[in-house]
């Protein structure tokens, strides 16, 4: 190990009060990676970030920047740069002098602060109104704006608190893959918040999935989604059947009214332990005919999505939500009403053992990839 | 119903305007009364600019007047920045402690501070007449530059700490030309509250520290002169500039 990581947290944990709001937890980011932090809305996300700033004092734990602990220096003195939910331009400067302001401050050189500020507002393709004011700009631009500020004075990290929250639909989708394209380009570390799973996992290298103040996975984007840890995080990522299960054995588990499913056992379970078995409704197979190791059921609603059909299925006393795409539903599948008999069965490596109640799911260490 | 309602807006505006008008037609009549019309003349405002006396006076409350705005605006500002940006302890009690004078009549002002100053031993003058007129109108810039803080969005400071700034840079960088417009209008506020005032006046001034007002109101004894008018008229003026400057800066703050 001789690279040091971007941002290091340590143990870190904030209280309101008597309200916990970030767990103590352990954090390392690597330098250039795009890191997410991804959570419902008040689990902590910003508290978090704040804390690395330096806007907030952690209540316990310390925070490492490029190596070195920066619990004694000020946020001016930190080497990076918050973008803010609400972009926080500010209003009396133009769009030049906004972008300006950091190098203003450091008295930078007046060619050097020109060229630069050329470069940001380039490097966001807003070269063309540089005299404008913030309020005569869209919500895209001054997002842009907001990031050019950012990035101008080359800091190791940029932070972006849910920076596509305030844009329609279509300009997020534009602006996630201008924000990937700008963070290759300029190789700066970025610590993403979001509450949007699509967004976290489309755009990063890792994410951590945190949930009322506690991190409980984290991993790059097909890990999260193909094997998540636990509950939460194998529902609040795309969707999931959570099936209720018991462990018969240390390696097979049991569902009432079904018996055995198929499913992958990592992590040791005691027999007669309550679990669940987390399987994504894309890797169930939908026959009209019995299958080997399939379980039949009862088609209780179908909807249809355009590119796929949605199928809710009765089996023993749970109900399964299996997607099946447009065009592979068989003619035989496509004539059942609802009501009419199906067989759901899935491969083993589909399903995932995981443990019944979130809280008993082990702390984690996350390091780069 | 809508030519009722149109004809209502103009009659309040003749309503609101007929006593500036009439101050302003007034101030050229070659009359010495009011009611008769008898011609056009400057001489009211040549008689003004030779009376030493209302002159004195007008010097007396324009320099009270800034004197107490620029007191009251500062320590306002003060205390609105410090309510509005950091969890002061008896937050609320501040708030409505601020109202009170506004409250509370002015003769219960007058009477008590004339009761301080002279326990103290203190003269009546140009200061005491500076600290009654604080007092009525510390409250009012506090709460104009209150209304304006609060509007802030409190990450611009952030932001601006983020980007190196040290608090003072921030203040002066981000946060004051912010709350500029709000400081003028709290000291333009504050320098006509204090301008025309009488009653707060009328308690704290002393021999030599006549204020306008004061001297108008005492010369109803006397009958009014059409000088008052000419003088009326000249103050319209002033504040139309006044308006008209600040308006044009508003404009092109809005425009630029
Ligand atoms: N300054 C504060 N004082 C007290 N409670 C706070 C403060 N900041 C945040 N909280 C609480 O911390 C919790 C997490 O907030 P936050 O970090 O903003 O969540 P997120 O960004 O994930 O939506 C919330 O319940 C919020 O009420
Ligand atoms: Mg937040």
């Amino acid at each position: 190990m001789t690279q040091t990581s971007a941002v290091r947290l340590r143990g870190i944990t904030k209280s309101f009060g008597s309200n916990l709001v970030v767990e103590p937890l352990d954090l390392e980011i690597g330098r250039n990676e795009f890191f997410s932090i991804l959570g419902p809305s008040g689990c902590g996300k910003t508290t978090l970030m704040r804390m690395i700033t330096g806007f907030e004092t952690p209540t316990a734990g310390s925070v490492e920047l490029d190596g070195k602990t920066v619990d004694r220096v000020p946020t001016r003195q930190r080497d990076l740069n918050m973008l803010f939910q609400s972009y926080a331009l500010f209003p009396h400067l133009s769009v030049y002098e906004n972008v300006a302001f950091e190098l203003r401050v450091r008295k930078t050189a007046k060619a050097e602060l020109d060229r630069r500020v050329r470069e940001a507002l380039a490097l966001v393709r807003l070269e063309d109104f540089p005299q404008r004011k913030p309020s005569e700009l869209s919500g895209g631009q001054r997002q842009r704006v907001a990031l050019a500020r950012a990035v101008v004075g080359r800091p190791a990290v940029v932070l972006l608190d849910e920076p596509l929250g305030a844009l329609d639909q279509k300009l997020r989708k534009e602006m996630q893959f201008e924000l990937k394209r700008m963070q290759r380009e300029v190789g700066i570390t970025f610590i993403y918040v979001t509450h949007d799973q699509e967004e976290a996992l489309t755009m990063s290298d890792r994410i951590a999935v945190m949930s009322k103040g506690r991190v409980l996975q984290v991993a790059g984007p097909t890990e999260i989604y193909d094997a998540p840890n636990s509950r939460f995080v194998a529902s609040f990522i795309g969707s999931c059947n959570l099936i209720d299960a018991v462990m018969s054995s240390a390696d097979t588990v049991e569902v009432a009214g079904l018996g055995p499913v198929p499913a992958t056992v990592t992590g040791g379970f005691a027999t007669g332990t309550q679990v669940v078995v987390a399987v994504r409704p894309e890797r169930m197979t939908l026959t009209d005919r019995p299958t080997e190791g399939s379980f039949a059921g009862v088609i209780s609603e179908r909807v249809f999505l355009g590119d796929e059909w949605t199928y809710h299925v009765k089996t023993g006393g749970t109900e399964l939500t299996v997607r099946v795409p447009s065009g592979e539903t068989s003619a035989a599948l496509a004539t059942l009403p609802e009501g009419g008999q199906v067989w759901v069965s899935w491969p083993t490596a589909a399903g995932r053992v995981l443990p019944a109640d979130d809280t008993t799911s082990p702390s984690l260490i996350g390091s780069p990839a | 119903m809508d030519r009722v309602v149109a004809w209502f807006c103009r009659l309040v505006f003749v309503f609101l305007y007929v006593p500036i008008v009439a101050v302003v037609v007034y101030s050229f009549n070659a009359s010495e009364v009011s009611y008769r019309f008898t011609g056009l003349t400057t001489h009211w405002y040549s008689d003004l600019f030779h009376d030493d006396r209302l002159l004195a006076t007008l010097r007396t409350s324009i320099v009270v007047g800034v004197l107490a705005a620029l007191v009251a605006t500062a320590i306002g500002f003060l205390t609105a920045f410090s309510l509005a940006r950091f969890q002061v302890k008896g937050r609320a009690f501040f708030l409505g402690a601020i109202l009170i004078p506004l409250i509370v009549p002015e003769i219960v002002i007058g009477v008590s501070l004339l009761e301080v100053f002279s326990s103290i031993g203190m003269q009546t003058g140009i200061l005491t007449l500076v600290l009654g007129h604080i007092v009525i109108t510390l409250p009012l810039a506090t709460l104009v530059q209150m209304g304006a803080m609060a509007a802030l969005d409190p990450s611009l400071s952030e932001a601006a700490t983020d980007l190196g700034a040290t608090g003072w840079i921030t203040f002066r960088r981000v946060l004051f030309p912010l709350l500029r417009p709000s400081v003028l209008a709290a000291f333009l506020l504050s320098f006509t509250t204090s301008f025309s005032n009488i009653v707060i006046s009328t308690f704290t001034s002393g021999v030599g520290s006549t204020t306008l007002p004061l001297r108008i109101y005492s010369s109803l004894r006397t009958g009014l002169t059409p000088e008052l008018n000419a003088l009326g008229t000249l103050l319209v003026l002033f504040t139309l500039v006044v308006i008209f400057l600040v308006g044009v800066r508003q404009m092109r703050r809005i425009l630029a």
